[in-house]
């Protein structure tokens, strides 16, 4: 194996790297496939996407769409993915105005986009929470059928009252309930995909339907799920196909397989049934020093100065416009009052004393402004690969042959060209490295992942 | 019968000719070389009536691969997340660039109702929730203004709050904060038809006073587009004209909500090969074009509003639901204090 220059100019967290021996095999019961498989994650909010660029096209209109689509299967990838909106985030009562925002309903855009591709996989990310059980299944088997058989469902609760404002239920869940009623609404869908009669009656709902469309290509959809809490875990175990929490070093992710495969045999399933898709940035240069400088810009073009400040915002629920963003963190406390957070971001309220405290502590440690600071927590909390196409493509490798992923969920920082270096460099490098498909192994979202045939 | 004139200004121009195709799976290899047969033949636009797959990611589905053709999927107003429906309808409208619409349907079946956990409500209910519903939508639609989305690099913002409006509708079943989470879509409002076969169930308040205009049915059951008899399209268009263009001659055109701004071919089995089919019925929509019976072909890029003779949707702002509403309360007590 190559071996990995260290880089002085990039952070260990940055880079990925191992921070130690790594067990081989990582898990008893694994056995690592050696591949891996790429998705594109569509965000459409949040400060990931670069908007202050002139190469920053619409994150509306179907061309931008259709060029990520149409590079991402060029590039062979098993997956795009596109988030769900149940409510525009706020900030202090008022719709986020820093961040890109407005995206379409994720089923209808992709099915749209199953009519101009023919392999790659449509996974739209889907709540539990505020859907109805029958009309969602019904929505993702139509969604799995217009595709021949390419339909993939992110599974994701949500649990908040604000959210709830914009449907009929108004917030009625309690938090640690989300993951009971999340498992009665996946069998309600299953048993719908299946033609079976349903007649659940639950704590949460009661419903009488029957599937009437036939199964797909596929059987059935895809089941992804971002859940990283240990009743996250647990719940995938029992249900997902595919988890794609993001964890930025091989130590943390190899952990993370260590516990999905003990979680995956204690729900009576096989251990090779669960793949990891991690969610990732990829910042690629011709060298490590281009990567680096282009890490740094759009860390920058990410986070600007009043974004830094909102971020500190959400989280110690004040006002804070009067602080220097090149300045110190704020030495004043936090107000934890529910109308002063951007709604959802799932922080939870009581700890908000405690993480401010700790975060000023963290930052004068470090000596990091609060825009420094907040660019390095937004960097760490989505997972990078910074470096040259052959220092990316080594470092990949090293993921695949331990087996601590099966591969990684892009997102692209840029729209809608984000992914053309990942597809045009790093894409060749892993398939000469044989650990990358060089053509869809099928036509199906589940055979393009290397999953068994749904059971059921 | 007698036909009442229709107000000065409001008259509807001649109804655009649509094909209805009822969204069953089996139907689902040859929907697209069909619907863009269709498209080239001169039909002015589609209706995806609900045979199973969801009728508004068919719809969707079919934006693609068309550039003229209007659709409307045919969808419940009742059993629904009013939230969820608006964002799926304007996101087609996304995806069609300007091309959806939506065939508004009521259905109080007991299946409909169970499906979701609820019970049937009643054809009064039922009625009034639908019409809740519209409205609901119409001010998730509205909630955007175009230029909503600033990109101001220099004040750091991308959108502009104060471009935004909530919907803030409160129903008797349901309330609706907003706003969207969909940027305004082309056509801003989406025009919202009540086809005849749903006349009934949709009850006065949607069919008198809230939809944009009526859809009149003509039912073709029974008839067989690719029977020997009609290998001529020319034969096949003139006996499908007798039909259609007697109904539309016999039909009260009406105006503001009842106005006849389509006329839906339902019933037709549509099958068969779409080469063969869309001859026929292109020669049904050259025949009721000479005596302008129905409205021309459309032209690729034209929206659907424009297409049905409403004016372009001009956005209803509301000082009162100002998304940034909360900063000027909050800036203007800060200056009552500071007095």
């Amino acid at each position: 194996m190559t071996a990995v220059p260290t880089l002085p100019a990039l952070s260990e967290e940055a880079q990925g790297l191992a921070t130690g021996p790594v067990e081989h095999p990582l898990h008893p019961e694994h056995t690592p496939t050696g591949q891996l498989s790429f998705g594109a994650f569509f965000q459409g909010v949040n400060s990931s996407t670069v908007w202050r660029s002139e190469r920053s096209g619409s994150q509306i209109a179907w061309e931008s769409f259709e060029t990520l689509i149409r590079t991402a299967e060029r590039g062979r990838f098993a997956a795009f993915f596109l988030g769900e909106g149940l409510r525009l985030r706020e900030h202090r009562g008022v719709p986020l105005e820093l961040d890109v925002a407005g995206r379409p309903d994720a089923q209808t855009l992709l099915a749209g986009l199953a009519a101009i591709t023919e392999s790659i996989g449509l996974v739209a990310t889907q709540n539990t929470t505020y859907n109805d059980p029958v009309d969602l299944a019904r929505r993702l088997q139509t969604l799995d059928l217009l595709s021949g058989g390419r339909a993939g469902w992110n599974i994701v609760t949500t649990d908040n009252a604000w959210t709830g404002e914009n449907f009929r239920r108004g917030g009625y869940l309690d938090h640690e309930d989300r993951y009971v009623h999340a498992e009665a609404f996946v069998k309600v869908a299953q048993q719908l995909w299946r033609g079976e009669q349903i007649d659940h009656h639950g704590q949460h709902y009661d419903v009488a339907a029957r599937g009437t469309l036939p199964r797909s290509a596929q059987g059935e959809p895809v089941l992804f799920q971002a859940g990283a809490s240990p009743a996250g875990q647990a719940f995938a175990g029992r249900t997902a196909d595919v988890i794609f929490s993001p964890h930025g070093t091989l130590a943390a992710a190899a952990d993370f397989r260590r516990s999905v495969v003990d979680a995956t045999i204690a729900a009576g399933r096989d251990p090779q049934a669960v793949k990891i898709l991690p969610g990732a940035e990829i910042i690629l240069g011709a060298t490590d020093a281009e990567a680096e400088e282009k890490r740094i810009w759009v860390r920058d073009h990410q986070i600007g100065p009043q974004q830094a400040i909102a971020l500190l915002e959400q989280y110690w629920g004040r006002d804070l416009s009067d602080f220097d963003p090149d300045g110190p963190l704020p030495d004043v406390e936090p107000e934890i009052e529910q109308s002063d957070v951007t709604r959802g971001a799932g922080f939870q309220f009581a700890k908000a004393k405690e993480l401010t405290a700790a975060w000023r502590a963290e930052a004068a440690e470090k000596g990091l402004s609060i825009l420094e600071f907040a660019r390095e927590k937004s960097g760490a909390r989505r997972g990078e690969f910074v470096g040259s196409y052959d220092r990316v493509a080594d470092r990949l490798g090293q993921f695949a042959a331990l087996g601590a992923i099966d591969g990684l969920n892009i997102t692209p920082w840029l729209i809608p060209s984000g992914l053309d270096d990942i597809v045009d460099h790093l894409v060749p490098r892993l398939q000469e490295r044989g650990i990358y498909p060089t053509e869809y192994a099928g036509t199906t979202l589940r055979e393009n992942l290397g999953l068994p045939p749904v059971q059921g | 019968m007698t036909t009442p004139q229709n107000s000065a200004g409001a008259a509807a121009p001649a109804p655009v000719l649509a094909v209805d195709l009822v969204t069953d799976p089996a139907a689902l290899p040859a929907l697209g070389a069909l619907a863009r047969a269709l498209e080239a033949a001169g039909i002015g636009a589609l209706t995806l009536s609900d045979g199973g797959l969801h009728p508004v990611h068919v719809a969707a589905h079919l934006a693609p691969a068309t550039t003229a053709l209007g659709l409307l999927p045919r969808t419940d107003a009742v059993h629904v997340e009013p939230f969820h429906l608006a964002t799926q309808l304007m996101s087609l409208d996304h995806v069609a660039a300007g091309r959806a619409g939506w065939l508004l349907a009521v259905e109080d079946t007991p299946e409909a109702a169970h499906a979701v956990g609820r019970e049937v409500l009643g054809a009064e209910a039922a009625a009034q929730e639908a019409a809740d519903v519209l409205t609901a939508s119409r001010l998730v639609w509205d909630s955007w203004a175009e230029d909503a989305e600033v990109r101001d690099a220099e004040r750091g913002l991308y959108i502009d709050a104060a471009r935004l409006q909530y919907a803030d509708f409160e129903g008797e079943t349901f309330s609706v904060r907003g706003p969207a989470i969909t940027p305004r879509s082309p056509q801003g409002v989406l025009p919202v038809l009540l086809a005849d076969a749903d006349r009934a169930a949709a009850g006065e308040k949607v069919a008198e006073q809230l939809a944009d205009g009526r859809a009149l049915d003509v039912d073709l059951t029974g008839l067989d587009l690719t029977s020997p008899d009609l290998t001529d399209p020319q034969a096949a268009g003139d006996q499908l004209r007798a039909v259609v263009a007697g109904e539309l001659e016999a039909a009260v055109r009406g105006d503001g909500a009842s106005a006849v701004r389509l006329v839906r071919l339902v019933g037709l089995d549509l099958s068969g090969d779409p080469q063969a089919l869309a001859a026929r019925l292109g020669a049904l929509a050259a025949s009721l074009r000479e005596d302008d019976l129905v409205a021309p072909a459309p032209a690729a890029g034209t929206d659907l509003r424009a297409q049905l003779g409403l004016p372009a949707a001009v956005r209803d702002e509301d000082p009162a639901r100002r998304a940034d509403r909360a900063r000027l309360a909050a800036a203007a007590s800060t200056t009552e204090e500071s007095r």
